[in-house]
Protein backbone atom coordinates (compact mmCIF):
# COMPACT_ATOMS: atom_id res chain seq x y z
CA UNK A 1 0.00 0.00 0.00
CA UNK A 2 2.56 2.55 1.15
CA UNK A 3 4.82 1.60 -1.68
CA UNK A 4 2.16 2.40 -4.27
CA UNK A 5 1.44 5.89 -2.98
CA UNK A 6 5.18 6.47 -2.71
CA UNK A 7 5.70 5.73 -6.38
CA UNK A 8 3.31 8.48 -7.40
CA UNK A 9 5.23 11.23 -5.61
CA UNK A 10 7.51 13.31 -7.77
CA UNK A 11 11.15 14.13 -7.34
CA UNK A 12 10.38 17.66 -6.12
CA UNK A 13 8.26 16.25 -3.32
CA UNK A 14 11.15 14.08 -2.13
CA UNK A 15 13.62 16.95 -2.41
CA UNK A 16 11.47 19.18 -0.23
CA UNK A 17 11.07 16.39 2.33
CA UNK A 18 14.82 15.78 2.29
CA UNK A 19 15.52 19.46 3.00
CA UNK A 20 13.21 19.39 6.02
CA UNK A 21 14.69 16.21 7.47
CA UNK A 22 18.20 17.50 6.82
CA UNK A 23 17.51 20.71 8.73
CA UNK A 24 16.25 18.73 11.73
CA UNK A 25 19.27 16.45 11.65
CA UNK A 26 21.73 19.35 11.52
CA UNK A 27 19.97 21.09 14.41
CA UNK A 28 20.18 18.02 16.59
CA UNK A 29 23.85 17.54 15.67
CA UNK A 30 24.74 21.12 16.51
CA UNK A 31 23.35 20.66 20.01
CA UNK A 32 26.43 18.50 20.65
CA UNK A 33 28.94 21.06 19.45
CA UNK A 34 32.06 19.48 20.94
CA UNK A 35 31.21 16.13 19.39
CA UNK A 36 30.60 17.82 16.05
CA UNK A 37 33.99 19.49 16.02
CA UNK A 38 35.92 16.48 17.30
CA UNK A 39 34.27 14.24 14.71
CA UNK A 40 35.06 16.65 11.91
CA UNK A 41 38.62 16.92 13.16
CA UNK A 42 38.84 13.12 13.32
CA UNK A 43 37.66 12.79 9.74
CA UNK A 44 40.21 15.32 8.51
CA UNK A 45 42.85 13.49 10.52
CA UNK A 46 42.08 10.13 8.87
CA UNK A 47 42.51 11.80 5.49
CA UNK A 48 45.79 13.40 6.51
CA UNK A 49 47.00 10.09 7.91
CA UNK A 50 46.09 8.32 4.68
CA UNK A 51 47.92 10.99 2.76
CA UNK A 52 51.03 10.72 4.95
CA UNK A 53 51.06 6.95 4.41
CA UNK A 54 50.82 7.60 0.70
CA UNK A 55 53.70 10.10 0.76
CA UNK A 56 55.90 7.79 2.84
CA UNK A 57 55.22 4.96 0.41
CA UNK A 58 56.29 7.05 -2.59
CA UNK A 59 59.24 8.44 -0.67
CA UNK A 60 60.60 4.87 -0.68
CA UNK A 61 59.12 3.51 -3.91
CA UNK A 62 58.84 5.94 -6.84
CA UNK A 63 56.31 3.91 -8.85
CA UNK A 64 53.86 1.06 -8.42
CA UNK A 65 53.22 -1.24 -11.34
CA UNK A 66 53.86 1.47 -13.92
CA UNK A 67 51.78 4.05 -12.06
CA UNK A 68 53.91 7.04 -11.08
CA UNK A 69 53.32 9.49 -8.26
CA UNK A 70 50.87 11.81 -10.02
CA UNK A 71 48.86 8.99 -11.57
CA UNK A 72 48.54 7.30 -8.19
CA UNK A 73 47.55 10.65 -6.72
CA UNK A 74 44.84 10.94 -9.37
CA UNK A 75 43.50 7.53 -8.40
CA UNK A 76 43.67 8.47 -4.73
CA UNK A 77 41.77 11.73 -5.22
CA UNK A 78 39.22 10.01 -7.44
CA UNK A 79 38.54 7.37 -4.80
CA UNK A 80 38.20 9.96 -2.03
CA UNK A 81 35.58 11.90 -4.01
CA UNK A 82 33.74 8.76 -5.09
CA UNK A 83 33.63 7.55 -1.47
CA UNK A 84 32.13 10.82 -0.17
CA UNK A 85 28.43 10.24 -1.00
CA UNK A 86 28.31 6.94 0.89
CA UNK A 87 29.74 8.75 3.90
CA UNK A 88 27.53 11.85 3.68
CA UNK A 89 24.17 10.54 2.54
CA UNK A 90 24.06 6.86 3.44
CA UNK A 91 25.57 6.83 6.90
CA UNK A 92 22.32 5.76 8.55
CA UNK A 93 22.87 2.25 7.16
CA UNK A 94 25.20 1.76 10.14
CA UNK A 95 22.24 2.19 12.50
CA UNK A 96 19.98 -0.18 10.60
CA UNK A 97 20.87 -3.31 12.53
CA UNK A 98 20.19 -1.66 15.90
CA UNK A 99 16.83 -0.34 14.69
CA UNK A 100 15.82 -3.70 13.26
CA UNK A 101 16.85 -5.54 16.38
CA UNK A 102 15.14 -3.21 18.83
CA UNK A 103 11.99 -3.00 16.71
CA UNK A 104 12.27 0.76 16.27
CA UNK A 105 12.52 0.20 12.55
CA UNK A 106 8.75 -0.31 12.33
CA UNK A 107 8.20 3.47 12.52
CA UNK A 108 9.66 3.87 9.02
CA UNK A 109 7.11 1.49 7.59
CA UNK A 110 4.14 3.56 8.72
CA UNK A 111 4.89 6.69 6.72
CA UNK A 112 3.37 7.39 3.32
CA UNK A 113 6.81 7.76 1.73
CA UNK A 114 9.39 5.33 0.44
CA UNK A 115 10.87 3.42 3.38
CA UNK A 116 14.42 3.38 2.01
CA UNK A 117 14.32 7.09 1.25
CA UNK A 118 12.91 7.99 4.65
CA UNK A 119 15.40 5.85 6.55
CA UNK A 120 18.46 7.02 4.59
CA UNK A 121 17.48 10.69 4.58
CA UNK A 122 17.33 10.79 8.36
CA UNK A 123 21.09 11.23 8.74
CA UNK A 124 23.37 13.54 6.80
CA UNK A 125 26.98 13.16 7.82
CA UNK A 126 28.56 16.60 7.61
CA UNK A 127 32.09 15.43 8.37
CA UNK A 128 32.19 13.60 5.04
CA UNK A 129 32.47 17.02 3.41
CA UNK A 130 36.03 17.38 4.70
CA UNK A 131 36.93 14.27 2.75
CA UNK A 132 35.28 15.75 -0.33
CA UNK A 133 37.32 18.96 -0.14
CA UNK A 134 40.51 16.98 0.47
CA UNK A 135 39.76 14.60 -2.39
CA UNK A 136 38.85 17.40 -4.79
CA UNK A 137 42.10 19.22 -4.04
CA UNK A 138 44.14 16.08 -4.66
CA UNK A 139 42.16 15.30 -7.80
CA UNK A 140 42.63 18.77 -9.34
CA UNK A 141 46.34 18.86 -8.41
CA UNK A 142 46.95 15.46 -10.04
CA UNK A 143 44.79 16.38 -13.04
CA UNK A 144 46.90 19.48 -13.67
CA UNK A 145 50.22 17.67 -13.24
CA UNK A 146 49.32 14.81 -15.56
CA UNK A 147 48.23 17.42 -18.09
CA UNK A 148 44.73 16.16 -18.83
CA UNK A 149 43.07 18.78 -21.08
CA UNK A 150 40.30 20.85 -19.52
CA UNK A 151 37.41 20.86 -21.98
CA UNK A 152 33.65 20.70 -21.63
CA UNK A 153 33.83 17.03 -22.56
CA UNK A 154 36.47 15.98 -20.02
CA UNK A 155 34.86 17.92 -17.17
CA UNK A 156 31.43 16.49 -17.98
CA UNK A 157 32.98 13.03 -18.17
CA UNK A 158 34.65 13.55 -14.79
CA UNK A 159 31.34 14.56 -13.22
CA UNK A 160 29.46 11.60 -14.68
CA UNK A 161 32.12 9.04 -13.86
CA UNK A 162 32.63 10.34 -10.32
CA UNK A 163 28.91 10.27 -9.56
CA UNK A 164 28.36 6.80 -10.99
CA UNK A 165 31.52 5.47 -9.33
CA UNK A 166 30.11 6.52 -5.97
CA UNK A 167 27.11 4.25 -6.59
CA UNK A 168 29.28 1.15 -6.24
CA UNK A 169 30.27 1.77 -2.64
CA UNK A 170 26.75 2.91 -1.77
CA UNK A 171 25.33 -0.29 -3.24
CA UNK A 172 27.88 -2.45 -1.42
CA UNK A 173 26.99 -0.86 1.90
CA UNK A 174 23.26 -1.23 1.14
CA UNK A 175 23.77 -4.93 0.56
CA UNK A 176 25.91 -5.29 3.67
CA UNK A 177 23.50 -3.35 5.87
CA UNK A 178 20.43 -5.20 4.60
CA UNK A 179 21.90 -8.55 5.67
CA UNK A 180 20.75 -7.63 9.18
CA UNK A 181 17.17 -8.38 8.14
CA UNK A 182 18.22 -12.03 7.93
CA UNK A 183 21.24 -12.36 10.22
CA UNK A 184 21.13 -10.98 13.75
CA UNK A 185 24.00 -8.67 14.64
CA UNK A 186 25.46 -8.67 11.13
CA UNK A 187 27.54 -5.57 11.77
CA UNK A 188 30.73 -7.40 10.89
CA UNK A 189 29.56 -7.74 7.26
CA UNK A 190 29.50 -3.95 7.05
CA UNK A 191 32.86 -3.65 8.78
CA UNK A 192 34.43 -6.04 6.26
CA UNK A 193 32.92 -4.30 3.24
CA UNK A 194 34.00 -0.96 4.62
CA UNK A 195 37.57 -2.20 5.01
CA UNK A 196 37.72 -3.22 1.36
CA UNK A 197 37.31 0.40 0.34
CA UNK A 198 40.94 0.93 1.43
CA UNK A 199 41.92 -0.95 -1.69
CA UNK A 200 39.92 1.25 -4.04
CA UNK A 201 42.83 3.67 -4.25
CA UNK A 202 45.26 1.17 -5.80
CA UNK A 203 45.34 0.08 -9.46
CA UNK A 204 43.57 -3.27 -9.77
CA UNK A 205 46.25 -4.42 -12.18
CA UNK A 206 48.41 -5.31 -9.15
CA UNK A 207 46.14 -8.24 -8.27
CA UNK A 208 46.23 -11.69 -9.81
CA UNK A 209 43.40 -12.82 -12.07
CA UNK A 210 41.34 -14.41 -9.29
CA UNK A 211 41.25 -11.29 -7.17
CA UNK A 212 40.81 -9.06 -10.20
CA UNK A 213 37.72 -11.10 -11.04
CA UNK A 214 36.41 -10.83 -7.48
CA UNK A 215 36.95 -7.07 -7.37
CA UNK A 216 35.37 -6.56 -10.76
CA UNK A 217 32.32 -8.79 -10.61
CA UNK A 218 31.68 -9.89 -7.02
CA UNK A 219 32.81 -7.07 -4.75
CA UNK A 220 33.23 -4.35 -7.40
CA UNK A 221 35.79 -2.22 -5.55
CA UNK A 222 37.76 -1.80 -8.79
CA UNK A 223 34.93 0.34 -10.17
CA UNK A 224 35.21 2.89 -7.36
CA UNK A 225 38.32 4.46 -8.87
CA UNK A 226 40.41 2.18 -11.08
CA UNK A 227 38.17 1.53 -14.10
CA UNK A 228 36.67 5.03 -14.33
CA UNK A 229 40.11 6.62 -13.85
CA UNK A 230 41.45 4.84 -16.92
CA UNK A 231 39.18 7.03 -19.05
CA UNK A 232 41.31 10.03 -18.04
CA UNK A 233 44.70 8.50 -17.35
CA UNK A 234 45.09 6.33 -20.46
CA UNK A 235 42.63 7.90 -22.92
CA UNK A 236 44.16 6.00 -25.86
CA UNK A 237 43.26 2.54 -24.68
CA UNK A 238 40.30 2.52 -22.36
CA UNK A 239 38.87 -0.93 -21.62
CA UNK A 240 35.22 -1.54 -22.38
CA UNK A 241 34.46 -2.02 -18.66
CA UNK A 242 35.46 1.60 -18.02
CA UNK A 243 32.92 2.92 -20.52
CA UNK A 244 30.28 0.57 -19.15
CA UNK A 245 30.92 1.48 -15.51
CA UNK A 246 28.14 4.15 -15.29
CA UNK A 247 25.57 1.60 -16.41
CA UNK A 248 26.91 -1.17 -14.22
CA UNK A 249 26.93 1.24 -11.28
CA UNK A 250 23.30 2.23 -11.82
CA UNK A 251 22.25 -1.40 -12.16
CA UNK A 252 24.20 -2.43 -9.07
CA UNK A 253 22.65 0.36 -7.04
CA UNK A 254 19.18 -0.61 -8.24
CA UNK A 255 19.78 -4.24 -7.24
CA UNK A 256 21.01 -3.23 -3.80
CA UNK A 257 17.89 -1.10 -3.36
CA UNK A 258 15.69 -4.07 -4.29
CA UNK A 259 17.59 -6.30 -1.87
CA UNK A 260 17.18 -3.73 0.91
CA UNK A 261 13.45 -3.44 0.24
CA UNK A 262 13.15 -7.23 0.16
CA UNK A 263 14.55 -7.19 3.68
CA UNK A 264 11.97 -4.61 4.71
CA UNK A 265 9.16 -6.79 3.40
CA UNK A 266 10.56 -9.73 5.28
CA UNK A 267 10.75 -7.58 8.39
CA UNK A 268 7.07 -6.64 8.03
CA UNK A 269 6.10 -10.27 8.22
CA UNK A 270 8.08 -11.10 11.34
CA UNK A 271 7.64 -7.79 13.13
CA UNK A 272 5.59 -7.92 16.25
CA UNK B 1 44.16 -15.70 46.19
CA UNK B 2 40.45 -14.80 46.16
CA UNK B 3 41.42 -11.64 44.29
CA UNK B 4 42.90 -13.69 41.53
CA UNK B 5 39.89 -15.98 41.47
CA UNK B 6 37.57 -13.03 40.95
CA UNK B 7 39.67 -11.94 38.00
CA UNK B 8 39.94 -15.32 36.33
CA UNK B 9 36.17 -15.65 36.68
CA UNK B 10 35.88 -12.53 34.56
CA UNK B 11 38.32 -14.03 32.05
CA UNK B 12 36.23 -17.18 31.82
CA UNK B 13 33.02 -15.21 31.36
CA UNK B 14 34.72 -13.24 28.59
CA UNK B 15 35.82 -16.40 26.79
CA UNK B 16 32.33 -17.87 26.93
CA UNK B 17 30.74 -14.60 25.86
CA UNK B 18 32.91 -14.12 22.80
CA UNK B 19 32.51 -17.77 21.78
CA UNK B 20 28.80 -17.06 21.45
CA UNK B 21 29.41 -15.24 18.20
CA UNK B 22 30.88 -18.14 16.25
CA UNK B 23 29.52 -17.11 12.87
CA UNK B 24 30.98 -13.64 13.16
CA UNK B 25 34.33 -15.10 14.26
CA UNK B 26 34.41 -17.42 11.24
CA UNK B 27 33.45 -14.68 8.81
CA UNK B 28 36.01 -12.31 10.33
CA UNK B 29 38.71 -14.96 10.02
CA UNK B 30 37.87 -15.48 6.36
CA UNK B 31 37.78 -11.74 5.70
CA UNK B 32 41.16 -11.37 7.36
CA UNK B 33 42.62 -13.97 5.02
CA UNK B 34 41.35 -12.05 2.00
CA UNK B 35 42.69 -8.85 3.49
CA UNK B 36 46.09 -10.47 3.95
CA UNK B 37 46.07 -11.59 0.32
CA UNK B 38 45.42 -7.99 -0.70
CA UNK B 39 48.30 -6.71 1.38
CA UNK B 40 50.47 -9.38 -0.22
CA UNK B 41 49.61 -8.33 -3.80
CA UNK B 42 50.00 -4.66 -3.03
CA UNK B 43 53.49 -4.99 -1.56
CA UNK B 44 54.53 -7.55 -4.15
CA UNK B 45 53.70 -5.02 -6.86
CA UNK B 46 55.48 -2.28 -4.91
CA UNK B 47 58.67 -4.32 -4.50
CA UNK B 48 58.55 -5.63 -8.08
CA UNK B 49 58.34 -2.08 -9.44
CA UNK B 50 61.21 -0.86 -7.29
CA UNK B 51 63.68 -3.27 -8.90
CA UNK B 52 65.67 -3.80 -5.68
CA UNK B 53 65.27 -6.47 -3.03
CA UNK B 54 66.02 -4.52 0.12
CA UNK B 55 64.52 -1.11 0.88
CA UNK B 56 65.54 0.59 4.12
CA UNK B 57 66.77 -2.72 5.51
CA UNK B 58 63.43 -4.40 4.82
CA UNK B 59 63.02 -7.22 2.32
CA UNK B 60 59.65 -8.04 0.80
CA UNK B 61 59.20 -10.88 3.31
CA UNK B 62 60.16 -8.64 6.24
CA UNK B 63 57.58 -6.07 5.19
CA UNK B 64 54.92 -8.73 4.67
CA UNK B 65 55.52 -10.37 8.02
CA UNK B 66 55.59 -7.02 9.74
CA UNK B 67 52.32 -5.79 8.22
CA UNK B 68 50.42 -9.06 8.51
CA UNK B 69 51.38 -9.56 12.13
CA UNK B 70 50.71 -5.90 12.87
CA UNK B 71 47.17 -6.46 11.57
CA UNK B 72 46.94 -9.65 13.63
CA UNK B 73 48.07 -7.79 16.76
CA UNK B 74 45.60 -5.03 15.97
CA UNK B 75 42.77 -7.58 15.86
CA UNK B 76 44.06 -9.23 18.98
CA UNK B 77 44.28 -6.06 21.03
CA UNK B 78 41.14 -4.39 19.73
CA UNK B 79 39.11 -2.93 22.56
CA UNK B 80 35.92 -0.93 22.47
CA UNK B 81 36.36 0.86 25.78
CA UNK B 82 35.44 4.27 24.35
CA UNK B 83 32.16 2.84 23.07
CA UNK B 84 31.50 0.78 26.19
CA UNK B 85 32.05 3.73 28.45
CA UNK B 86 29.85 6.14 26.54
CA UNK B 87 27.10 3.55 26.22
CA UNK B 88 27.31 2.77 29.93
CA UNK B 89 26.98 6.47 30.69
CA UNK B 90 24.07 7.02 28.32
CA UNK B 91 22.12 4.12 29.78
CA UNK B 92 23.15 4.86 33.36
CA UNK B 93 24.68 1.40 33.65
CA UNK B 94 27.96 3.03 34.71
CA UNK B 95 26.52 3.35 38.23
CA UNK B 96 26.34 -0.42 38.52
CA UNK B 97 30.00 -0.67 37.47
CA UNK B 98 31.04 1.92 40.04
CA UNK B 99 29.20 0.10 42.79
CA UNK B 100 31.01 -3.16 42.11
CA UNK B 101 33.60 -4.19 44.70
CA UNK B 102 36.36 -3.80 42.15
CA UNK B 103 37.86 -0.72 40.60
CA UNK B 104 36.32 0.11 37.24
CA UNK B 105 39.69 0.11 35.46
CA UNK B 106 40.57 -3.30 36.83
CA UNK B 107 37.12 -4.67 36.08
CA UNK B 108 37.32 -3.49 32.45
CA UNK B 109 40.78 -4.94 31.99
CA UNK B 110 39.84 -8.36 33.28
CA UNK B 111 36.50 -8.56 31.52
CA UNK B 112 38.35 -7.97 28.24
CA UNK B 113 40.98 -10.59 29.03
CA UNK B 114 38.68 -13.43 27.93
CA UNK B 115 38.26 -11.93 24.48
CA UNK B 116 42.03 -11.47 24.29
CA UNK B 117 42.67 -15.11 25.13
CA UNK B 118 40.17 -16.19 22.46
CA UNK B 119 41.57 -13.84 19.85
CA UNK B 120 45.05 -15.07 20.57
CA UNK B 121 44.26 -18.72 19.95
CA UNK B 122 41.61 -18.36 17.24
CA UNK B 123 43.05 -15.52 15.24
CA UNK B 124 46.64 -14.68 16.07
CA UNK B 125 48.11 -18.20 16.28
CA UNK B 126 46.55 -19.40 12.98
CA UNK B 127 47.75 -16.23 11.22
CA UNK B 128 51.19 -16.69 12.70
CA UNK B 129 51.39 -20.32 11.51
CA UNK B 130 50.30 -19.35 8.00
CA UNK B 131 52.97 -16.65 7.91
CA UNK B 132 55.67 -19.04 9.15
CA UNK B 133 54.76 -21.61 6.50
CA UNK B 134 54.49 -19.13 3.63
CA UNK B 135 57.69 -17.22 4.36
CA UNK B 136 59.66 -20.44 4.90
CA UNK B 137 61.88 -19.65 7.83
CA UNK B 138 62.02 -15.86 7.66
CA UNK B 139 60.80 -15.85 11.27
CA UNK B 140 63.40 -17.43 13.58
CA UNK B 141 61.82 -20.05 15.85
CA UNK B 142 63.49 -20.12 19.22
CA UNK B 143 63.76 -18.23 22.48
CA UNK B 144 62.56 -15.09 20.65
CA UNK B 145 59.02 -16.52 20.73
CA UNK B 146 59.12 -16.45 24.52
CA UNK B 147 60.49 -12.90 24.53
CA UNK B 148 57.76 -11.98 22.10
CA UNK B 149 55.06 -13.25 24.46
CA UNK B 150 56.42 -11.05 27.25
CA UNK B 151 56.60 -8.10 24.90
CA UNK B 152 53.09 -8.76 23.61
CA UNK B 153 51.72 -8.82 27.14
CA UNK B 154 53.34 -5.46 27.83
CA UNK B 155 51.95 -4.17 24.52
CA UNK B 156 48.51 -5.26 25.64
CA UNK B 157 48.84 -3.30 28.87
CA UNK B 158 50.15 -0.21 27.07
CA UNK B 159 47.26 -0.43 24.61
CA UNK B 160 44.75 -0.81 27.43
CA UNK B 161 46.19 2.24 29.14
CA UNK B 162 46.00 4.32 25.97
CA UNK B 163 42.34 3.31 25.66
CA UNK B 164 41.64 4.14 29.29
CA UNK B 165 43.37 7.47 28.93
CA UNK B 166 41.28 8.42 25.91
CA UNK B 167 37.89 6.99 26.90
CA UNK B 168 37.10 9.42 29.76
CA UNK B 169 37.41 12.31 27.28
CA UNK B 170 33.93 11.33 26.14
CA UNK B 171 32.67 12.22 29.61
CA UNK B 172 33.63 15.83 28.99
CA UNK B 173 32.76 16.14 25.32
CA UNK B 174 29.86 13.72 24.71
CA UNK B 175 31.75 12.56 21.65
CA UNK B 176 32.28 8.88 20.96
CA UNK B 177 32.82 8.32 17.28
CA UNK B 178 35.07 11.36 17.02
CA UNK B 179 37.27 10.47 19.98
CA UNK B 180 37.57 6.91 18.81
CA UNK B 181 38.53 7.76 15.24
CA UNK B 182 41.17 10.27 16.40
CA UNK B 183 42.68 7.67 18.73
CA UNK B 184 42.63 4.91 16.15
CA UNK B 185 44.14 7.04 13.38
CA UNK B 186 46.95 8.36 15.56
CA UNK B 187 47.79 4.93 16.99
CA UNK B 188 47.73 3.13 13.64
CA UNK B 189 49.89 5.68 11.86
CA UNK B 190 52.46 6.40 14.56
CA UNK B 191 52.83 2.81 15.75
CA UNK B 192 53.90 1.63 12.32
CA UNK B 193 50.87 -0.60 11.87
CA UNK B 194 49.85 0.82 8.50
CA UNK B 195 53.37 1.35 7.16
CA UNK B 196 56.51 -0.01 8.88
CA UNK B 197 58.46 2.57 10.90
CA UNK B 198 61.59 1.62 8.94
CA UNK B 199 60.13 3.41 5.90
CA UNK B 200 59.49 6.67 7.76
CA UNK B 201 61.69 9.63 6.87
CA UNK B 202 64.49 10.05 9.40
CA UNK B 203 63.07 13.06 11.30
CA UNK B 204 59.63 11.58 11.68
CA UNK B 205 61.04 8.25 12.79
CA UNK B 206 63.08 9.85 15.55
CA UNK B 207 60.03 11.76 16.76
CA UNK B 208 58.00 8.56 16.86
CA UNK B 209 60.70 6.89 18.96
CA UNK B 210 59.70 9.10 21.87
CA UNK B 211 56.00 8.28 21.69
CA UNK B 212 54.26 5.35 23.41
CA UNK B 213 52.66 3.97 20.24
CA UNK B 214 55.63 1.98 19.03
CA UNK B 215 55.48 0.01 22.26
CA UNK B 216 52.23 -1.51 20.97
CA UNK B 217 53.27 -2.78 17.52
CA UNK B 218 56.83 -2.00 16.61
CA UNK B 219 58.63 -3.39 19.67
CA UNK B 220 56.82 -6.77 19.85
CA UNK B 221 57.35 -7.28 16.11
CA UNK B 222 61.01 -6.33 16.26
CA UNK B 223 61.45 -8.81 19.10
CA UNK B 224 59.60 -11.51 17.20
CA UNK B 225 61.75 -11.04 14.10
CA UNK B 226 64.85 -10.95 16.36
CA UNK B 227 66.00 -7.73 14.70
CA UNK B 228 68.10 -4.86 16.14
CA UNK B 229 69.93 -7.23 18.48
CA UNK B 230 66.83 -8.23 20.44
CA UNK B 231 67.85 -11.89 20.33
CA UNK B 232 70.35 -11.19 23.12
CA UNK B 233 69.32 -10.07 26.58
CA UNK B 234 71.39 -6.89 26.38
CA UNK B 235 69.47 -5.85 23.28
CA UNK B 236 66.14 -7.08 24.54
CA UNK B 237 65.98 -5.59 28.03
CA UNK B 238 66.10 -1.90 26.96
CA UNK B 239 63.18 -2.56 24.60
CA UNK B 240 61.11 -4.23 27.30
CA UNK B 241 62.19 -1.41 29.62
CA UNK B 242 60.66 1.14 27.25
CA UNK B 243 57.42 -0.81 27.24
CA UNK B 244 57.42 -1.10 31.02
CA UNK B 245 58.10 2.61 31.32
CA UNK B 246 55.05 3.43 29.21
CA UNK B 247 52.93 0.91 31.15
CA UNK B 248 53.71 2.68 34.41
CA UNK B 249 53.53 6.25 33.13
CA UNK B 250 50.29 5.78 31.19
CA UNK B 251 48.60 3.90 33.98
CA UNK B 252 49.47 6.60 36.52
CA UNK B 253 48.13 9.29 34.17
CA UNK B 254 45.09 7.18 33.36
CA UNK B 255 44.31 6.67 37.04
CA UNK B 256 44.57 10.38 37.82
CA UNK B 257 42.45 11.31 34.83
CA UNK B 258 39.80 8.71 35.62
CA UNK B 259 39.58 9.83 39.26
CA UNK B 260 38.91 13.33 38.04
CA UNK B 261 36.53 12.30 35.26
CA UNK B 262 34.42 10.03 37.41
CA UNK B 263 33.23 13.04 39.36
CA UNK B 264 31.95 14.57 36.13
CA UNK B 265 29.56 11.73 35.39
CA UNK B 266 26.00 12.90 35.15
CA UNK B 267 23.34 10.34 34.42
CA UNK B 268 20.03 11.69 33.22
CA UNK B 269 16.97 10.00 34.64
CA UNK B 270 17.03 6.65 36.27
Amino acid sequence: MEMKTAKKRGLSFYLSIYKKILAQDLKSKMSYRADFFISTFGMVLTNISGFITFIILFHNFPSVNGWDYHHMLFLYGFSLIALTPVQCFFDNNWNLRFMVRSGDFIKYCFRPINVFFYFISEVFDVKGLGQFVFGLGTFIYAWAHIGIPVTVVTVAEAAIFLITASLFMIALMNFAAATCFWIINSGYVMVIMFRFKDFAKYPSSIFNSVFRFIFTFLIPIAFVAYYPSLVFVTPDHVPLLSWLSPFIGSLFFFLSYKFWMLGVRKYDFTGS
Amino acid sequence: MTGLKKKTALTRAGIIESLQFRLSTAVMLFANLIYLALVYFLWKAIYDSSGVDVVNGMTFYDTMIYLILATAIFNLLEMFIVWDMSRAIQSGEIIMHLLKPMRYRLYTFWSYSGAHVNNFFLSFVPTFIVVVVITKGAIPIGINLLYFMVSLLLALIVNFNIEMLVAPVCLYTQSTWGINIVKETVVLLLSGASIPLAFFPEGLRQAVEYLPFRAVYDIPLTVLLAKNGTDSLSGLLPKLGIQLFWCVLLSVCGNLFWNHAVKKITVNGG
